[in-house]
């Protein structure tokens, strides 16, 4: 969502965090996508709710100050950083350099103030201005530093606030994000940041802070299934901190408009193998060894039962019964859990459920088009509510539109190499001669870590050579668990066009809607198909391994084709090709 | 110091707290302990000189009132110092401290000489000859001294020297102004200039005006102005009109530019005593101004940063009719008389002893991470001067408000309460 006009953030006011407004601002310039999102959200979305609609949950935006992008500006001048970024630096000689930097004098004294009157955890957020446009997402490119806030002496507490600002400011040129920028065909130097200081949403457990759940709503399902529309929205739903759904974790996800209805696991067991096993929380106990410029320094992934220790799964799960062989509604006291959110969607105890199908059309008339919006809910909200729902974000999703249509029938036509039965995406091109695939013979999951930095070497010769790809591979392609498909970050993989996914027996997930990967394909255009087997998904392996070879690692295999394929996404019908022209 | 006859510092010093003890009805015994310095030392250095010869200097120490903690003043070596003018700092410096709520006392000493005429070993010798004289009597836990007129890092760092060879250990405490490195603290080159302008930047908020939309004309450009300009920039100000001393043509000009001076254009046609090259400014674009039409300009700010007694019953009626802030960054710069004048006509006056008090702060700041030889990143300085200097403003400026009275009167209030209350509470009166 991308700034319109002048947005009227009242400025930061020195002793009036806990009285003063819920947004507001130190220095000038631009706030950027994230906290105009939010600001939109605060001043017209919430005015049209009604809080009597949905009594016992508090809608809310977590109280935050948006430092303006002048501040960045003022921030590398003051430390001469544009030099020291500029040509191919490595990420440690970046974060090496903006962690010695100054921040701007400017706002030392109301960052001061600021850090001592905040006793709880704190998000510090990027909020570039490029960055949640619906042309170019930046998704999850740049970092989010989460601090304990809970060190007695505001001295250890500023410091660490300090770091964290510069970290994130230092994000907008680590590795990842120039691969960004160049593969969206971006002006790096055009880049400001602006940064949300947000308090994190959740109570504390013992030595960790989180919220009871963290969701990300889509009000446009890419993969709907049944009876579900695309309209219909679809929703994904975790215990704890929303890095485990936005960066590509296991999940729970669901439709709006069918609630109750099924996941398509195949049994038990695959229901409870595909469902989320362990969160993230922000980790308050002993201090960690010190790493300012590392994203997860403050945060902790625990299992389950952990969340069973702390008392927070009575709504999330539901409890397997060995005498009947069923999945029982709730936590019981014997028996492994399913972290289904059934409680709530089936047995309706907290109408979350309602209350996002009510926000759907209030933030699509808010941003003008379909929306992603990123929450957090936990316990004990004001004014006489049980609970706290707090809107972290709302970004605009961009939905297929035009002319690409594809039919089932197509899909067995034999000069098809990849014929995908889910695709996202719309439209077509035919310019990729290259073709980087996993070799299935030689496909180890416990390899994962290493293909992806062999699929990462081939990216990189083929971004320099400014030759676009498609990347073919098993699992799910993102920043995830590595025994669900290969673990890259999207700098490594930044070339490819096209990028197919497909099953094997022990990898065979569902797409994440709700993570910053996913987000980023979309927002780049970057076509994404789902071969699944049999008729609907299919692979021609034969074909691709008899093609020239121009590069081959143990794992992974690059192929120069004599003629370009021909991808074609139709994303209403959700069918993807990929097309040898003879 | 001031080369005017008749003129008495410490008397003036003396009446001012006076008047002021009169309106908040400090008690007898208290108006008699702080009027007048608790102690003092007179002492004679004996040095050899160069050229043989031994020649005795004059040297003092006055510690004005040291009931809120150590004393804190500078050193100056003037050829014209005297002991009023000494007197008068030291108590200055008391309210300084005070009205900046830090836990020191106030102090001033001088040597009686002129460094122009010193070679860098007769300095020395000055230096180690004061400690000699008077250092069982300051240290980390009773006088902190720190350079002032004529005195630099260089002879701070003698004088630690010589302490600790007499005391037999480190004690980078007992001294401030050091260099950075070597017991000095991050920020000291900017804290004055700084401070002026985090007192500005809340006297704007009070007076409901934007800085970005402000202007400002600026006398001196050493040291303080220079940072005060800088920082003034980065709130979003613009300053019009800069004024300094021509050492080479022994007077002062002023240096305009309507739509605002560049600092770092400015600064790189400038000595480092802050004289612009005139005809290197007027090169690049600067009007050349008589020194005194920094006063004038139709800005919304003027800041004295240079020399005492600037603004004068005399000059008082030129400035213009659009400024709204006097933000007084040199000691003294506006006269009683001149005073009266602005209070008329409306104009805030931030005081000297409020706006100018970032250097000592920053000092205090250097002598607790010498205590503890732990030393800070800049920002941490920074971020607890601008808190500091924020608190102290608002301090001034609530009393101002309750006793409708101005800012100068206000700040003295504050200060002089302070350091009567902690005289109390040690039972001394």
């Amino acid at each position: 969502m991308a700034e319109k006009g002048k947005l009227k953030i009242p400025r930061f006011s020195r002793g009036a965090w806990e009285s003063g407004e819920v947004i507001t601002r130190i220095g000038s310039g631009g706030v950027g996508g994230k906290a105009s999102g939010l600001w939109r959200i605060q001043t017209e979305l919430l005015r049209q709710l009604d809080p009597l609609e949905f009594p016992g949950i508090q809608v809310t935006v977590p109280r935050m100050v948006v430092l303006g992008a002048e501040i960045f500006d003022s921030f590398m001048e003051l430390n001469g950083l544009r030099e020291e970024v500029a040509g191919d630096v490595t990420d440690a000689a970046v974060t090496h350099a903006f962690g010695k930097a100054t921040l701007p004098p400017e706002i030392l004294g109301d960052l001061r103030d600021f850090i001592g009157q905040v006793h709880a955890p704190l998000a510090v957020r990027s909020s570039s201005l490029m960055e949640d446009a619906l042309e170019h997402p930046f998704a999850g490119v740049f970092a989010t530093k989460m601090i304990p806030n809970n060190q007695p002496d505001a001295d250890s507490r500023f410091q660490a606030l300090s770091n964290a600002i510069r970290f994130v400011y230092a994000s907008t040129f680590l590795s990842e994000a120039r691969d960004y920028f160049k593969a969206a065909g971006l002006d790096h130097d055009k880049e400001k940041m602006a940064i949300v200081l947000q308090e994190v949403v959740g109570n504390r457990h013992g030595d960790r802070f989180y919220p009871l759940m963290s969701g990300v709503a889509r009000s446009f399902n890419y993969y709907p299934s049944g009876a579900a529309r695309p309209t219909d929205g679809v929703v994904n739903l975790a215990l704890g901190l929303g890095r485990q759904i936005v960066d590509g974790g296991l999940s729970w996800c669901y439709c709006p408009a069918y609630p109750a209805a099924p996941p398509p696991f195949n049994n038990l067991g695959d229901r409870m193998r595909s469902t989320q096993n362990g969160f993230w929380a922000v980790n308050m106990g002993p201090a960690p060894v010190p790493d300012p410029m590392k994203e997860t320094e403050y945060l902790v992934q625990v299992g389950l039962e952990q969340g069973a220790e702390d008392g927070v799964l009575d709504h999330l799960v539901s409890t397997y019964d060995p005498r009947s062989d069923r999945l029982r509604m709730g936590y019981g006291r014997t028996g492994p859990v399913v972290l289904d959110f059934a409680p709530i969607l089936v047995g309706e105890t907290i109408a979350l459920n309602g209350l996002l199908r009510r926000l759907f059309p209030l933030a699509e008339r808010t941003a003008g088009c379909p929306v992603e919006i990123e929450f957090a809910l936990d316990r004990d909200g004001a004014e006489g509510s049980d609970y706290r729902l707090c809107l972290l974000q709302m970004r605009p999703m961009a939905v297929p539109e035009g002319e690409s249509r594809l039919v089932p029938a197509e899909l067995g036509d034999s000069k098809v190499i990849v014929a995908a039965d889910r695709a996202l995406g719309h439209g077509s091109r035919e310019d990729l001669l290259d073709v980087v695939y996993l070799k299935p013979e030689a496909f180890d999951a416990a390899r994962t870590m290493a293909i992806a930095e062999e699929v990462a070497g081939f990216n990189r010769t083929l971004v320099a050579e400014g030759r676009p790809y498609a990347l073919i591979g098993f699992g799910r392609w993102g920043r995830s668990d590595p025994w669900l498909g290969v673990p890259v970050a999207w700098s490594q993989i930044a070339g490819a066009k096209v990028i197919v996914e497909t099953t094997t027996r022990d990898m065979a997930p569902d797409p994440s809607q709700g993570a910053h990967f996913f987000h980023n394909i979309i927002g780049l255009g970057v076509y994404y198909l789902t071969a699944r087997g049999g008729e609907g998904g299919r692979i021609d392996w034969d074909w691709l391994d008899a093609q020239p070879v121009a590069g081959e690692t143990a794992h992974v295999r690059h192929v120069r084709l004599v003629k370009p394929l021909e991808a074609k996404v139709d994303g209403l019908a959700g069918l993807g090709l990929l097309r040898r022209s003879s | 110091m001031s080369g005017n006859k008749g003129y008495n510092p410490f008397a003036m010093a003396q009446a001012e707290f006076d008047r002021v003890a009169k309106t908040i009805g400090l008690d007898p015994g208290a108006v008699e302990l702080l009027r007048n310095p608790m102690r003092e030392y007179h002492f004679s250095i004996p040095v050899r000189m160069d050229d043989g010869e031994t020649k005795v200097f004059r040297g003092f120490r006055v510690q004005h009132n040291d009931a809120r903690g150590p004393s804190k003043g500078g050193i100056r070596f003037h050829p014209q110092e005297t002991i009023d003018t000494v007197r008068a700092l030291a108590m200055w410096m008391t309210w300084k401290c005070a009205v900046a709520d830090l836990p020191l006392g106030g102090g001033k000493g001088g040597v009686i000489c002129d460094p122009h005429h010193l070679s860098p070993r007769e300095q020395e010798q000055i230096c180690r000859g004061w400690i000699r004289q008077v250092g069982r009597d300051v240290g980390p836990n009773r006088d902190v001294p720190a350079p002032d007129i004529m005195t630099s890092a260089q002879h701070m760092l003698w004088m630690l020297d010589e302490y600790e060879a007499l005391h037999g250990g480190h004690y980078p405490g007992v001294i401030t102004g050091k260099p950075v490195g070597m017991g000095g603290s991050l920020g000291r080159t900017q804290a004055t200039g700084y401070g002026v302008v985090y007192t500005l930047r809340e006297a704007l908020k009070e007076l409901n005006h934007d800085p970005e939309n402000t202007t400002a004309s600026v006398q001196g450009f050493g040291n303080v102005a220079q940072y005060a300009i800088e920082l003034y920039h980065r709130i979003g100000g613009t300053t019009v009109c800069v004024s300094c001393w021509d050492e080479s043509e022994q007077t002062s000009y002023s240096y305009r530019k309507k739509d605002g001076i560049d600092l770092k254009e400015l600064r790189s046609v400038t000595d480092g005593f802050g004289g612009i090259d005139r005809k290197r400014a007027a090169d690049l674009g600067y009007e050349v101004l008589a020194g005194e039409d920094w006063l004038t300009q139709e800005v919304d700010i003027l800041m004295p940063n240079a020399i005492e007694n600037q603004i004068t019953g005399e000059n008082v009626g030129g400035i213009h009719q659009r400024v709204r802030v006097i933000a007084e960054g040199a000691n003294g710069p506006t006269t009683p008389e001149a005073d009266h004048v602005l209070a008329e006509r409306g104009i805030f006056v931030i005081p000297d002893f409020l706006a100018n008090a970032g250097g000592v702060t920053c000092s205090y700041f250097e002598q607790v991470q010498s205590n503890m030889n732990y030393f800070w990143e800049l920002g941490e300085v920074l971020g607890k001067l601008d808190i500091k200097m924020t608190s102290a403003y608002h301090d001034v400026s609530n009393v101002a408000r309750r006793q409708k009275t101005s800012m100068r009167d206000a700040a003295y209030m504050v200060a002089i309460g302070r350091v009567a209350s902690a005289c109390r509470d040690r039972g001394w009166i």
